[in-house]
């Protein structure tokens, strides 16, 4: 009974993540601006969020070895970890997908990608411990050991390292509903960083209300400069026009304008901003993250029953330290 | 230009590569899935027949000793 119960759920899972496909795709709108590209966040940030999940359950593992010392435990923490790998590299794949479609490369070193790239590293090293060394006992201690103080870097790594580094063109205030980016305040002549791009106020111009602001922009490592003008409607307090920084999707946009300092607030705008406020998107959105999580949950049981049957036939060939 | 990859024809080739993917991944999970069930089942199977195997056979005498020396105590089963 319970043999078919896991059987069921087992297809239940596979059809479930039929259906967040097919949705996707098919059903979820388009984002004004990204097109069908921003359809990758349905499955980019779900793999990140259990990529943090699984990492996390490796560590509790890792700490019931410790403390009980049962091997079925180092299985789990094992098994969780290989999981959570394979979910970082499903969502850093996933990222760089987006990026070449929005920001025109695959890969730019992003504090966000970097970030992302030295967790890969951190729990690639895990997995080059265990297989150096021999002896099964010592290799269990010093793994379990070793991941617990990986998971010290998973917070820091994932939510607190990209959102220290201003210069971040990953979308975190773009995609969260009520987040914002807080962007740069300049006065005329003044030079500072959105995103990757380096930007100079030129000058201020006023006809009426409207107020123009001629911005250069420079490509990252200065390959080019083009001049953006954004504008702002002193009576109604908002933006009128909001340029897009050449060859991406993002745009300028002059928030605030103080005449007196000669000083305006730019940020940039992403299109897609309150993606979830869509119901249809916040709804595959979550069933994107219930299916990868019970995807995880029996990949960690499927990859664990087989490192306990491995360690039960090295047993009995005797072959097991 | 390719007829895959025009505006409209492109998200159901996108879709059916995603589906196929997952298809592929699915069905590799489900087979070695069943196969450590399996395993593990005649691993289990195995360890009640040579333990019912060894509650038959006669029970073979044992003695631990204990020797006590100045530096500490070493224990031999026998």
């Amino acid at each position: 009974m319970r043999q078919r119960m896991g059987h069921v759920a087992k297809l239940l899972i596979g059809l479930w993540l039929a259906g967040v496909a097919v949705a996707m795709f098919l059903v979820v709108p388009q984002y004004e601006g990204l097109g069908n590209a921003g359809r990758i966040m349905i499955m980019h940030v779900p793999t990140a969020w259990v990529s943090v999940l699984a990492f996390a359950v490796s560590a509790s593992f890792s700490g019931l070895y410790l403390w009980k010392g049962r091997v079925a435990y180092d299985d789990y923490a094992l098994a969780a970890a290989e999981s959570g790998f394979l979910f970082t590299a499903l969502a850093t794949v996933t990222g760089m997908i987006f990026s070449q479609v929005v920001w025109g490369v695959y890969w730019n070193w992003d504090p966000r990608q970097t970030s992302i790239f030295v967790l890969l590293l951190i729990y690639a090293a895990l997995f080059a411990l265990r297989s150096a060394l021999e002896d099964g006992q010592r290799r269990r201690q010093l793994s379990a050991v070793y991941s617990l103080f990986a998971f010290v870097t998973v917070p820091f790594l994932i939510f607190v390292a990209p959102r220290l580094a201003n210069s971040t063109l990953h979308p975190n205030c773009a995609f969260i509903a009520g987040s914002q980016c807080s962007g740069v305040n300049l006065s005329v002549g003044r030079i500072g960083l959105l995103g990757d791009r380096k930007i100079q106020l030129l000058s201020l111009e006023q006809q009426g209300e409207v107020v123009t602001a001629q911005v250069q922009v420079s490509e990252p490592g200065l390959r080019g400069e083009h001049l953006l003008t954004p504008s702002y409607d002193l009576a109604s307090g908002k933006m009128v026009s909001r340029p897009e920084f050449p060859g991406l999707k993002y745009q300028l946009g002059l928030e605030k304008v103080d005449l007196a300092t000669k000083s305006v607030l730019l940020n940039i705008e992403a299109p897609g901003t309150g993606l979830l406020d869509n119901r249809i998107t916040l709804f595959t959105f979550l069933a994107s993250i219930t299916g990868f999580t019970a995807l995880f949950v029996w990949m960690l049981t499927l990859r664990a029953t087989l490192l306990s049957v491995q360690w039960a036939l090295a047993q009995r060939e005797g072959t097991q330290a | 230009m390719n007829t895959f990859l025009e505006a409209g024809v492109a998200i159901y080739v996108a879709l059916a590569v995603a589906l196929a993917v997952w298809g592929g991944v699915f069905l590799y999970l489900w087979r070695i899935d069943r196969m450590a069930q399996a395993l593990k089942q005649e691993l289990e199977r195995d360890r009640a027949r040579t333990l019912a195997e060894g509650e038959q056979r006669p029970v073979t005498p044992r003695a631990t000793v204990t020797r006590v020396g100045a530096v500490g105590r070493e224990t031999v089963e026998k």
